[in-house]
C-alpha cells in the first residue's frame, strides 16, 4: 500500500479511529494495530506477512533466550546464531541473484562452466529495515541495554506500518517503552504531523518525481541523448531527487506515527548543509548511521585500537553500508568512495591533532576521542578549537576536515553527487557513459533544461537552507487554527498536489533497498 | 523517546485532541474528495471493465456530481488551466479509434510480397528510428537508444507510456500519439512495443465490451494492431519492428502474452514491411522455462528480469535491443559487415527475427 493514494486514505482513517477508540485497552489495541499493519504489508503481497510474523517470532525467542542463558558464551553463541539467522534470510531474498551471478561467472573465467540450479527470488519490501530493527532488539538485550519484552509488543516493534516499508530505522529501546502505557490522546502534536505528511507529500510529488520523469531517468538511461549541461543537471537532479524522495518517506511515516501517539526518530537533517563528509553522514539517513555505528563500527573496534584500524574500521563500515542498499558491485564502490573521504577526512584531523601532541607543543600525549566517532556519525561538539580532555591539560586543536563555510559545503555537496553517479547506475558501464558524456556534448544548452528544472532543484537544495525557526513558527500558526480550518487548508494542499504532480502514485525509491 | 512536556513546543505549537485531529482529517478527506472528484473519476473511468470498475463508478459519480453542483470541481480545473496542465477531469479520450480501413501498400498481403529497397542511412542524414510502447518498452528501449546512437548513422527516439496500451485509447491515445510523433519526427523505422497492459476488457466500435481472450475481443484487438500499423506507414514509415512479449514467470501470464503474440505474429506475417521479434523465446531458457537469469552471447549469466519477474533488466533490455538492432541493420545496412558496427547478436539471438521477405 503506497502512502499517496486513496486506499491509504481510507486504510488510515479506520486505523486512526480504531487506534484512539482501543488505546485505552492494550489487550485490544496491540492486536488490532499488528492486525493493521500486517494488512498494510499484506497488500503488497500477503505471503509475506508471514515472513514477517516468523522473523517476529523467532527474534522475540532468541532474545528470551539470550535473556536466560545463564553463561557468557551461551549468550554469545545464542546472538551468533540469530545474527547469522537474520542476515542469512536477507542474503537469502536480497543478495541471491548477487551472488550466484558473480560465483558462476568467476567460475566461467576459470573455464568452469557451473550448471546452478538458478531460482526466482522475490524481495520482500523492506527487508533491509527489517533485519535492522529485529537485530537491534536482539543485540541490546544481549548487551543488557533492553529488557526482553512481550511477544505482542515486540510484534508490534516489527510491525509497525508507518515505517515498516523504509524506515526509520527505530530502535527497539525507542518504540518498546512507548508500548508500555497508552498513549494520551488529549495531546496529539497534530500540527507537526499534518506538516511533515503535507510537506513529504509535496517533496515527493513535486520534486522527486518530476526530476525523476523531466531528466533523471533519460540521463542515466540514455545518456547518449543529452547534452553535457543536461547530464550535469541530471546528476545534480539526481542527488536532490533522492533527497526529497527518500526523506519524503520518513517524513510522512513519523507524521502518521504522530497522529497515533508515538515519536519516531528523525532521519534527515538538511545532509546538503554538510561541511564535511562527516558531517554528511550526521545528517543523512540518521537513524541507518547510527545503526551502523553502534552495532558494526563500535564492535570492530571503533577507534579504540589505533589510527590504522579505525581507518580500516571506518572502510569496512561503508563498504558493508553500501552493499546494504543493494545487491551489486556499484553499491559496494559507493560505500567505498564514502569510506574513503571519511578516512581521508579523519586522517586530516588525526594529523593536526598529532601535530598538537608534539612535545615542543604538549606533553599530553591522549585527547580522549570518544569512542563513538566513526565520523561516518560521530558525536556533535567537534568544532574549531574544541577541547579534548587529557590527563593534566586540554588539547586544543581544530576538529573539522574542513576550513570555511561556503567551499566546504559546495565541495561535499560536489563529492555526495558525484557518488550518487554509481548508487544511481547499474553497472560501473553506465555510469561512466554517464560521467563521459559530462565531457562529450558542450555545444549546447539542451531542451531538457529549462526554467522549472532550475526551480525544481534550486528548491529541492534551497528548503534544507530554510531555517527550522521558520518551519516551527508556520507548525505553530498552523496549529491555532480550529481543527475544521486545518482540514480546509490540508484539502486545498492536497488539491494542488494533485494537479501540480504526476499523474498516479510513483513507489518510494528506499522501497527496494 | 518520551513525549516533551504539554508546555515545550516551540513557538507556543499547541498539541490537539484525537478527536480535533480527527475532526481536521475527514475534513480534509471529504473536501479534498469534492475537490479531486474530476481527477478521481477519471482514474476509475480509466480502470480495466468489469465489476469493479463499475462499482468504484457508481461510488464517485454522485460525488463528481456533488462537486459540479457545489463548484467544488473549479479550482482544480482553474489552477490546472493557468499553469498550463491538462484537465484533472475525464480527458473525453475515445474508448474505441478506428483507422479508416486502406489498401495495403504491397497491394497484396503476405511475406513475399515485394518492397523497395531501403535507402543506407549515412551520418548526415541518418535513420529515424521511433521507439514507442508502454513500461515494457522502457527499458530495451533505452538499449536500443544507447546501441542506435552508438552507430552514428541512427538517430533514436524513445517515447514510452507507463500503463498504456492498445486496448485504452481513453487511457492513453497510442492512434494520436503515433500520428503527432510521426508527423513530428518523420521516422523512418520504427519499433515497437504493447501488449503487458492489454490483458483486459475492450470495447469495439459496435459500443460492446468484449472480455480478453473472447473471440470478440481477438477480432477487435488484432484491428489496432493492424490500425497501429497502417498509422505508422501512413506517417511515412519504412519498416515496423513489432516485439512480442516475453515469457512470464507465472503460467497465466505466460499464456496471455502468447495471445497477443500470437495476433503480433500472424499481422506482421501479413505484412512485407513489419518484422516481428520474437522475445518470447528470447527470453525463454532452452528447455522453453522462464528464468530470472540468462547468460549473454559471451556465456555471462546475467539477471535479465527485474524483481517483479515483469519487466527487464538493463542487462535483459540489452540483449532484447540487439536482436532489434541487427534486424534494423539487416534492413538498412544489409552490406555492412556483423560485428561492424555495436550490438551484433549472438546467433541464438537472431532467430528470433521474423524471415525478411
Amino acid at each position: 500500500m503506497l502512502f499517496p493514494t486513496i486506499t491509504f486514505a481510507v486504510f488510515f482513517l479506520v486505523v486512526f479511529v480504531g487506534n484512539w477508540l482501543l488505546m485505552p485497552r492494550p489487550h485490544l489495541w496491540k492486536p488490532f494495530i499488528l492486525l493493521a499493519s500486517f494488512v498494510f504489508y499484506g497488500w503488497w503481497e500477503w505471503r509475506f506477512v508471514l515472513l514477517l510474523a516468523l522473523s517476529a517470532l523467532a527474534n522475540w525467542l532468541f532474545a528470551a533466550a539470550i535473556a536466560r542463558s545463564g553463561t557468557a558464551a551461551g549468550r554469545k553463541w545464542l546472538l551468533a546464531v540469530a545474527v547469522a539467522a537474520n542476515f542469512g534470510v536477507l542474503g537469502w531474498f536480497k543478495y541471491y541473484g548477487f551472488f550466484i551471478t558473480s560465483v558462476v561467472n568467476v567460475l566461467e573465467v576459470f573455464g568452469l562452466n557451473a550448471d546452478i540450479a538458478l531460482l526466482r527470488i522475490v524481495l520482500p519490501v523492506g527487508i533491509s529495515f527489517l533485519t535492522f530493527r529485529v537485530l537491534s532488539y536482539v543485540i541490546d538485550v544481549y548487551r543488557g541495554k533492553l529488557r526482553t519484552a512481550s511477544l505482542i509488543d515486540f510484534a508490534v516493534y516489527v510491525s509497525f506500518f508507518p515505517y515498516i516499508m523504509a524506515g526509520p530505522i527505530a530502535r527497539a529501546g525507542e518504540v518498546l517503552p512507548q508500548l508500555v502505557s497508552p498513549r494520551d490522546p488529549r495531546r496529539i502534536d497534530t500540527a507537526r504531523a499534518f506538516f511533515l505528511i503535507f510537506a513529504g507529500l509535496a517533496k515527493k510529488m513535486l520534486l522527486a518525481d518530476y526530476l525523476a520523469t523531466h531528466i533523471v531517468n533519460g540521463v542515466f538511461t540514455t545518456p547518449g541523448q543529452y547534452t553535457s549541461l543536461e547530464t550535469l543537471f541530471g546528476i545534480i537532479g539526481y542527488s536532490v531527487q533522492i533527497y526529497c524522495d527518500f526523506s519524503a518517506y520518513a517524513d510522512i511515516a513519523i507524521g502518521i506515527s504522530l497522529l497515533l501517539g508515538f515519536q519516531l526518530p528523525d532521519n534527515f537533517n538538511t545532509p546538503y548543509t554538510a561541511v564535511s563528509v562527516q558531517d554528511f553522514w550526521r545528517r543523512w539517513h540518521m537513524t541507518l548511521s547510527r545503526w551502523l555505528r553502534d552495532y558494526l563500527y563500535i564492535p570492530l573496534g571503533g577507534n579504540r585500537k589505533g589510527q590504522t584500524r579505525t581507518y580500516v574500521n571506518i572502510m569496512v563500515t561503508m563498504l558493508l553500508g553500501g552493499l546494504w542498499h543493494g545487491a551489486g558491485w556499484p553499491f559496494v564502490f559507493w560505500g567505498g568512495m564514502h569510506g574513503a573521504a571519511l578516512v581521508a577526512e579523519h586522517r586530516r584531523v588525526d594529523r593536526r591533532r598529532q601535530r598538537a601532541q608534539r612535545p615542543e607543543r604538549r606533553t599530553t600525549a591522549l585527547d580522549g576521542e570518544d569512542i563513538g566517532d566513526l565520523g561516518v556519525v560521530g558525536e556533535a561538539g567537534a568544532g574549531a578549537g574544541a577541547v579534548a580532555g587529557g590527563s593534566s591539560a586540554p588539547l586544543e586543536y581544530d576538529r573539522r576536515p574542513w576550513h570555511g563555510g561556503v567551499w566546504p559545503r559546495l565541495g561535499v555537496f560536489a563529492f555526495v553527487t558525484f557518488a550518487w553517479v554509481f548508487f544511481r547506475s547499474p553497472t560501473f558501464g553506465a555510469a561512466l557513459s554517464v560521467l563521459g558524456r559530462l565531457f562529450q556534448s558542450w555545444g549546447g544548452i539542451g531542451a531538457a533544461v529549462t526554467p522549472a528544472l532550475l526551480l525544481v532543484i534550486a528548491l529541492g537544495i534551497g528548503i534544507q537552507y530554510v531555517p527550522r525557526s521558520l518551519y516551527e513558527r508556520t507548525e505553530a500558526g498552523f496549529s491555532a487554527l480550529n481543527p475544521a480550518l486545518q482540514g480546509v487548508v490540508l484539502a486545498a494542499g492536497f488539491m494542488l498536489l494533485d494537479v501540480l504532480g504526476p499523474s498516479g502514485p510513483a513507489s518510494f525509491l528506499y522501497f527496494r533497498f | 523517546m518520551a513525549d516533551r512536556s504539554p508546555d515545550d513546543l516551540p513557538f507556543g505549537r499547541r498539541r490537539r485532541s484525537a478527536a480535533s485531529a480527527l475532526a481536521a482529517i475527514l475534513v480534509a478527506l471529504l473536501l479534498g474528495a469534492l475537490l479531486n472528484a474530476p481527477a478521481m473519476k477519471k482514474t476509475a473511468q480509466e480502470s480495466p471493465f468489469g465489476g469493479a470498475r463499475s462499482f468504484r463508478l457508481a461510488l464517485i459519480d454522485p460525488l463528481a456530481a456533488v462537486s459540479h453542483w457545489l463548484f467544488l470541481d473549479r479550482p482544480a480545473r482553474l489552477t490546472a488551466e493557468a499553469l498550463g496542465k491538462p484537465d484533472p477531469g475525464p480527458s473525453g479520450a475515445p474508448l474505441v479509434v478506428v483507422v479508416t480501413p486502406r489498401p495495403r501498400p504491397s497491394g497484396r498481403p503476405g511475406p513475399a510480397a515485394t518492397v523497395k529497397p531501403l535507402p543506407p542511412p549515412k551520418r548526415g542524414d541518418p535513420l529515424r528510428l521511433y521507439i514507442g510502447g508502454d513500461s515494457m518498452a522502457g527499458v530495451p528501449g533505452m538499449a536500443l537508444t544507447n546501441l542506435a546512437k552508438d552507430t552514428g548513422v541512427m538517430e533514436p527516439k524513445l517515447d514510452y507510456h507507463i500503463s498504456s496500451g492498445l486496448c485504452r485509447p481513453d487511457f492513453f491515445n497510442w492512434p494520436a500519439q503515433l500520428v503527432r510523433q510521426a508527423k513530428a519526427l518523420h521516422p523512418g523505422a520504427a519499433v515497437v512495443m504493447f501488449g503487458a497492459n492489454d490483458q483486459q476488457g475492450v470495447q469495439a466500435a459496435n459500443g460492446k465490451v468484449y472480455a480478453f481472450e473472447t473471440a470478440g475481443w481477438k477480432t477487435e484487438y488484432r484491428r489496432r494492431v493492424r490500425d497501429t500499423m497502417d498509422i505508422l506507414f501512413d506517417g511515412g514509415v519504412k519498416r515496423i519492428y513489432w516485439i512480442g512479449q516475453p515469457i512470464m514467470p507465472e503460467a497465466i501470464f505466460s499464456r496471455h502474452m502468447r495471445v497477443l503474440n500470437a495476433i503480433y505474429r500472424s499481422e506482421a506475417h501479413k505484412h512485407p514491411r513489419v518484422r516481428y521479434i520474437d522475445a518470447y523465446r528470447l527470453f525463454s531458457t532452452g528447455s522453453g522455462a522462464y528464468s530470472d537469469y540468462l547468460k549473454d552471447e559471451k556465456g555471462r549469466l546475467q539477471q535479465v528480469r527485474e524483481g517483479d519477474g515483469t519487466h527487464l533488466t538493463y542487462a535483459g533490455g540489452m540483449r532484447l535491443a540487439r536482436v532489434v538492432l541487427a534486424a534494423i541493420k539487416a534492413d538498412w545496412l544489409p552490406n555492412k559487415k556483423s560485428g561492424a558496427l555495436s550490438g551484433s547478436p549472438s546467433p541464438r539471438a537472431s532467430a528470433k527475427v521474423s524471415p525478411a521477405p
